[in-house]
């Protein structure tokens, strides 16, 4: 063949006829790879590799997954072993964000603490430095 | 530290052959990219090769910047075949995989060792570079080691091609080790404990590791260490790589690429 | 382009949405106008899946091919800055192959299927891989200009509705980004360099403008089938937008060079907001992607060799009784 690729004069190229397909599996099988920047960080699912082996699974994650980003730690995890949740039970994820009692958020309770004070009246330590600054800095 | 002038030559044909070894090692490896056996292989043979590479750049900075010679551009891609100081190991041309593995298995351990020996040179640029790369080399054995033990014991097939593969190589893989005109130099200025000393260690490091893969070595009467490499004596198969890795540089080599 | 050109309508004429559960299928739409993705176990239309796994497959064919034209020129790149560039670009481009075959298997082809399809030529992958790489300069024009082309598109597909796809795409344009510099640097030393430099990057970029006009492939029929695919964001955006939006960016970039874009129609048209220029032969776009142009066979007889000069590695290593797990995500 006549090439304008000098690696591709050098070889012979197979013709098509000569051709056998691959064969189911013959890819091997795919690990989910996670990975870690930092110590410290989480280690997160940045995608999968198809590898024979747990070692050959390692490197060609290291290649595919560490290669063009910081990397402290990588794991494989053969896809087959990865035990999901359900798409159609998201459903019971629902109400969670609605639990507010759990968030620090819901909890206010600034109003009841000045009526109070107004009732009762009582000097907010804060309010009274609040003042004393405010009369120190016209001065 | 100031050095002679032949305390000067001594370390450049340490580095140049140091260099040379690994810009044409990389160059090699680098011909399998986009044409791999598999993919995720392929990115990982692309990358030892960018690495070696690499590893010659810096060896070629400190050969200009420290000891006088040309830029690192002018020391790869147009200097003559003759100039070259690299084994006949890293010239053959990429032949099967098997090849390309055991090649890179058998240089990746000397690599190794030899950085490590060299993190203690007293030549400090030297030895800066040796620490800095030692864990690209320790990746680059670690992929090797890999594919040898594997695939030697795998099945006939792989066995028999790694097998040839290293029958192949052995020889070539010997002329790695071909002492210098400078050993005793270099191991007085400790600069470098010698040839020799690799080549045990090397020896030691690999001979289990070939047993693992239940690959044998023929008997140490039966080795012919294919030298010349060093000296400037090369295989067939260097001038037309040198003539394809300058082939633009040399359109005009004053020119800004 | 990658998917966009090749999307193909149903052979059999038949209602793309025929058979399909209305109430799933008005669930599924709806996720999709919320913005949200549509992840692998999720169910979708027979047409979006076969739709999906045709562009990402073709996209992932076109990276592992399109690594070939350039890496013609790996072991010929002059001086060390070059050479790792490029062999650091073209790596990156298997890179991509990988992480869309990968986002392709989640929605249940097999990379043995998809690679045998590439190999056959019953997969299709972009055009422009089929015309060779004849000096160093074209390397420099394709990658700036055909990963131009191709940021434009895979930015807009970013957004779209597959959950794998979208997050391969990301991880993609990342790394895209150091492809158009070093390829934008490429030609900028070219075209500043010396005489000789000059003139090979001009007949490169001669070479290469007609392939580049190819690139986002046919200007779309209005049809019901592009209108559901754009409805399930499938499609981004018409192949013309994109085309626009390329010739936007980055013809002046090259006008700023002083080089000459080879069609002497091109100009923007300041009242329509639109580029005009010579309308690209569709019939050779045509001819050249069922296989009649320049590199085809050598493009899928190098894969061929590649996967034979592989073949022993792959089966010494098989492990007996394995059965085929699809990916998560």
């Amino acid at each position: 063949m006549n090439s304008f690729d000098p690696r591709i004069n050098r070889v012979k190229l197979p013709a098509l006829e000569e051709f056998k397909p691959l064969e189911p599996l013959q890819e091997w099988e795919t690990y989910e790879v996670f990975h870690q920047k930092k110590r410290g960080d989480q280690h997160i699912h940045v995608g999968i590799v198809h590898a024979p082996d747990n070692d050959t699974a390692l490197m060609f994650a290291k290649e595919s997954f560490g290669r063009r980003r910081q990397t402290a730690n990588l794991w494989v995890v053969k896809s087959r072993d990865v035990v999901p949740t359900d798409y159609d039970d998201q459903d019971i994820f629902e109400t969670t964000p609605e639990k507010t009692y759990r968030e620090a958020s819901d909890y206010y309770c600034m109003d009841r603490i000045r009526k109070y004070q107004q009732e009762h009246g009582i000097v907010d330590r804060k309010e009274l430095r609040r003042k004393e600054k405010e009369k120190a800095s016209k001065k | 530290m100031s050095y002679t002038g032949q305390q000067k030559n001594t370390i450049k044909d340490l580095l140049f052959k140091m260099a040379d070894d690994q810009l044409i090692l990389g160059h090699r490896n680098s011909e399998w990219t986009g044409i791999g056996p598999f993919i995720e292989e392929d990115i990982a043979f692309s990358s030892i090769a960018q690495d070696k590479i690499g590893q010659s750049l810096a060896l070629y900075n400190i050969l200009h910047e420290q000891l006088g010679e040309a830029d690192p551009d002018t020391l790869g891609f147009a200097r003559s075949e003759k100039e070259f100081k690299c084994c006949h190991l890293v010239e053959y041309p990429i032949g099967e995989y098997e090849f390309s593995l055991m090649r890179n298995f058998l240089f990746a351990h000397a690599d190794y060792l030899r950085f490590e020996m060299l993190a203690d040179s007293s030549f400090e640029p030297l030895a800066k570079v040796a620490k800095k790369f030692r864990g690209e080399i320790k990746y680059h054995v670690m992929h090797s080691d890999n594919w040898i033990k594997k695939l030697g014991t795998a099945n006939d097939e792989s066995h028999s091609r790694m097998q040839s593969a290293l029958n192949e190589t052995f020889n070539l893989a010997l002329g790695i080790f071909e002492p210098s005109e400078f050993e005793n130099e270099l191991i007085e200025m400790k600069i470098f404990a010698g040839e020799e000393s690799l080549k045990s260690k090397w020896l030691e490091t690999i001979k289990p590791i070939l047993e693992e893969a239940s690959l044998k070595l023929s008997d140490e009467k039966d080795w012919k260490p294919s030298f010349g490499g060093r000296k400037g004596s090369h295989t067939e198969y260097l001038q037309p790589l040198l003539n394809e890795m300058g082939e633009v540089f040399r359109i005009d080599a004053k020119a800004e690429w | 382009m990658y998917g966009n050109a090749l999307i193909e309508k149903n052979k059999n004429g038949k209602n793309i949405l025929e058979g399909e559960d209305p109430v799933k299928l008005a669930e599924f739409e709806t996720r999709i106008d919320r913005g949200e993705k549509i992840e692998p176990k999720d169910w979708m239309p027979k047409e979006y899946r076969r739709q999906l796994i045709r562009m990402i497959e073709q996209h992932a064919h076109s990276e592992i091919i399109g690594a070939l034209p350039e890496g013609t020129w790996i072991t010929r790149a002059p001086g060390f800055r070059r050479k790792l560039g490029l062999m650091a670009k073209v790596q990156d481009e298997i890179g991509h192959g990988q992480l869309l075959y990968s986002a392709a298997e989640t929605l249940g082809k097999s990379r043995e299927e998809m690679l045998n399809d590439l190999i056959t030529g019953k997969s299709k992958y972009s055009n422009v891989f089929n015309y060779p790489a004849v000096t160093w300069a074209d390397t420099a024009i394709i990658a700036w200009l055909i990963d131009a082309g191709a940021i434009i598109n895979q930015v807009a597909n970013s957004k779209g509705s597959y959950g794998p796809y979208c997050r391969a795409l990301d991880r993609i344009c990342a790394e895209e980004s150091f492809h158009l510099k070093y390829g934008h640097d490429n030609v900028v030393y070219l075209a500043t360099g010396t005489p000789q430099q000059r003139e090979m990057v001009q007949e490169a970029l001669n070479r290469w403008w007609k392939p580049i006009m190819h690139f986002h492939g046919p200007p779309d029929k209005a049809s019901q089938h592009t209108e559901i695919l754009m409805r399930w964001k499938v499609k981004m955006a018409t192949n013309d937008d994109m085309r626009q939006k390329f010739l936007d960016e980055y013809v002046p970039k090259v006008w700023d060079l002083g080089l000459i874009i080879p069609d002497p129609k091109l100009h923007k048209n300041e009242t329509a907001g639109k580029w005009e220029y010579t309308e690209p032969d569709w019939e050779e776009f045509k001819r050249v992607i069922n296989g009649d142009g320049p590199c085809n066979k050598e493009r899928l007889g190098v894969r061929r060799m590649a996967q034979e000069k592989g073949r022993w590695v792959r089966e010494a290593l098989l492990k007996p009784n394995l059965k085929y797990s699809i990916p998560l995500a």
